[in-house]
């Protein structure tokens, strides 16, 4: 279990600090999505449970023990894959995995086993001799991965990984990552792809300015917000109900309506009926991350 | 040895490897500047040598006499005179169409009037006149003057001994001789040591193997900085850093193998001048024999390569991109290389650019390797070279730790 607890950070000559009083539970074994838009303070949080920054506010410990000190103890504990092409271009895929295994101190038979695993783990088998600069930019991604996970951290911080690349290499990495918590590495995954993390995430954080802006399971996000209504009329939508429900105009005819619950819509379906207007169709309670987003932040995730 | 060191050497040996421009700018641009530049010195170090400027006289005298003067000025051998048909007009007209910048003109009744002096006997002394190309190094028309003034001299004093000798009745050889006078100079460098063989002045190839070779060893500022760019651009610091790789052992990673690159430059120049200066002509480079000499020149080597590497770490940290430490790097080395005595020999510059020479890191390694290759020094006489190469090195190696440093905190 990874505890955050009232983390702040600022950067030296900002004028508002990048942390504000974080505070998350990230349990073990999971994979926990970070969702943010661009600036949120995603990367400063990653940067600090990498040991790149320290937190002057705030306290993090892994399983009780404050990181600092699990990191000094094993240095393989924590690995980040940046949302850089962290390796080196000019040399091959296998001389980049044998490099940073060495950097990581594993040598003889454990580099080899290591190494092996890790390329099996992202299947660069086919392109081990290849230098990385020419891979592709999903081959690289996956690159970048592997060598995350030659030392077999417990904590794999992952930063947009899936940026610039392609949909079928963008599967395969959602699919590997989604596997790690089974090897017993927790997996914290920084993105503003709200697809991804739903679709890998049991656990997420939306974080904005800074601050976190709401946490939990991703069911309990999704339906902790009040209900609202998506309505496309044929017609316009009298004052008079748009009053009562607090509506929006969302599109041409189409509004986003307050409902106190979903037990309510009978009876606005009566109101809509009496007023002549007849509905081309409605949707009722199906959140997605964009709209709890939305909702929280009055903006939009790739902002 | 630290499995994380030996992989950080690896890493920074293939990437240098690959690197096929920086390893160009590292070993070929040295090679053809100690060809190109020994050649085109070779003169200027060489005293004595013949100077490529030519001379003609008009001997209007035709007495033997002139002839004998002419004979004393073609034995200097410095200047090479050309064959003339005595008209001084023509001889104008050859200096300027450049056929020959120099024209002695001898004057009717030089050989009579050789022992009196002007106006003695009532008459005046018609003088020899020298045209000269306004062109010609003033330092070479002057050379030439002085070489004339010495044959007449020479041919005076013969002319005297002679004339004195028939005056005391003392039997002497008939006609005019030109005496061989011990008086030939011969230039001793001065040296620490001074046994026969190496009492000879420095060659082009001494003064040009070393000071390319530090231009050289500077250059490591292109691969450095590549590679360094590339990983700060690209995130791999940060990643090394979170994966607990302190700074200092990625310097420490980086440090090695250039400075084995550097050392390898070395004895590639030492060849180049012994074996390949040779084949174009110029004479071999001499290295020194003794191994306290050779262990000398290899501090001094050493003490170059560490500021140049620190040079290139401190560039590397300062750029933002390899642009920028191409430009960097390279204008600040042709720079340290022209005022530093690499691509104008110090000697020949005069004393206010000497003094400012003193300022480049260029010119201490420079005066190291002379007072090894020159002057036989002891490791006393390089201690001030080494001090002031090694004081730069550490200057800069702090300055580009700070920098990083500052880079990584500040990061946003």
């Amino acid at each position: 279990m990874l505890q955050i607890d009232g983390v702040s950070y600022r950067y030296r000559a900002a004028s508002s600090p990048a942390l504000q009083d974080v505070s998350l539970n990230i349990p073990a074994n999971g994979v926990y999505g970070l969702l943010g838009p661009n600036g949120a303070g995603k990367t400063t949080l990653i940067s600090l449970l990498a040991g790149l920054l320290t937190a002057a506010i705030g306290r993090i410990s892994l399983n009780g023990q404050p990181l600092a000190a699990i990191r000094a103890a094993n240095p393989r504990a924590i690995a980040l894959v940046p949302q850089d092409y962290a390796f080196y271009p000019m040399l091959s895929v296998s001389e980049n995995l044998r490099f940073f295994g060495g950097v990581l101190g594993l040598q003889g038979a454990e580099l080899k086993t290591q190494i092996e695993a890790a390329t099996a783990f992202a299947r660069l088998e086919q392109v081990v001799g290849k230098r990385a600069e020419q891979l592709s930019g999903g081959l690289r991604r996956r690159l970048n991965l592997a060598i995350g996970l030659l030392g077999q951290p417990q904590l794999l911080l992952l930063d947009e990984p899936t940026v610039g690349v392609d949909p079928q290499s963008r599967h395969f990495l959602l699919d590997a990552i989604a596997a790690l918590p089974a090897a017993g590495t927790t997996v914290i995954y920084t993105s503003h792809y709200m697809e991804e993390v739903e679709a890998i995430c049991q656990k997420i954080a939306i974080i904005d300015q800074g601050q976190v802006l709401t946490e939990g399971t991703l069911d309990n996000i999704l339906h902790s917000q009040e209900s609202s209504l998506e309505l496309h009329l044929a017609q316009a939508l009298p004052d008079s109900i748009a009053t009562l429900y607090a509506a929006s105009t969302e599109g041409e005819c189409k509004y986003r309506l307050k409902l106190p619950s979903t037990a309510a819509l009978p009876r606005l379906l009566d109101e809509l009926a009496a007023a002549g207007c007849s509905v081309r169709d409605l949707s009722l309670g199906q959140h997605n991350l964009e709209q709890v987003f939305m909702q929280l932040t009055k903006r939009s995730l790739r902002d | 040895m630290s499995p994380r060191l030996l992989a950080l050497w690896l890493k920074e040996t293939i990437a240098l490897l690959r690197d096929r421009h920086g390893l160009l700018a590292l070993f070929i641009m040295p090679t053809l500047f100690i060809l190109i530049m020994t050649m085109a010195l070779r003169d200027a170090f060489t005293p004595g040598a013949s100077i490529d400027a030519a001379y003609v006289v008009v001997d209007l005298d035709q007495s033997a006499h002139s002839q004998s003067l002419i004979k004393r000025l073609d034995k200097a051998a410095a200047f090479h005179r050309h064959q003339f048909n005595n008209d001084p007009e023509a001889a104008r007209q050859g200096i300027l169409s450049g056929q020959h910048a120099l024209a002695l003109i001898l004057p009717k009744g030089f050989g009579e009037r050789l022992l009196t002096p002007a106006g003695a006997d009532g008459q005046p002394t018609a003088p020899l006149q020298l045209l000269v190309d306004p062109t010609l190094s003033p330092a070479l028309q002057l050379a030439f003057r002085n070489q004339v003034m010495a044959a007449l001299g020479a041919l005076r004093a013969d002319e005297l001994t002679q004339r004195a000798g028939k005056l005391f009745g003392l039997p002497t050889a008939p006609g005019i001789t030109e005496k061989e006078w011990p008086d030939e100079i011969r230039s001793i460098a001065v040296r620490k040591d001074s046994d026969e063989r190496s009492a000879k002045l420095p060659s082009s190839v001494q003064q040009n193997v070393p000071a390319w070779l530090i231009f050289a060893m500077f250059f490591v500022v292109i691969p450095v900085s590549s590679i360094f760019i590339i990983e700060r651009q690209q995130g791999t610091l940060q990643r090394l850093r979170a994966m607990g790789v302190p700074f200092r052992l990625i310097l420490a990673g980086k440090l090695l193998p250039f400075f084995v690159l550097n050392q390898i430059q070395a004895v590639g120049m030492v060849l180049v001048g012994m074996f390949v200066v040779p084949l174009f002509g110029g004479e071999a480079l001499e290295m020194p024999a003794s191994l306290p000499l050779l262990f000398n020149w290899w501090a001094v080597a050493a003490a170059v390569s560490l500021a140049a590497v620190a040079w290139a770490l401190l560039i590397a940290s300062l750029a933002k991109t390899s642009e920028q430490a191409t430009i960097l790097g390279g204008v600040g080395n042709v720079l340290m290389g022209a005022i530093g005595g690499i691509m104008v020999p110090k000697f020949v510059m005069p004393a206010v650019m000497q003094k400012l020479a003193a300022l480049s890191p260029m010119a201490w390694g420079l005066e190291g390797f002379h007072s090894v290759m020159l002057r036989h020094g002891s490791f006393a006489d390089i201690l001030p070279s080494l001090l002031q190469l090694l004081t730069f090195a550490a200057i800069s190696l702090t300055l580009a730790i700070w920098l990083n440093h500052r880079a990584l905190t500040a990061r946003s």
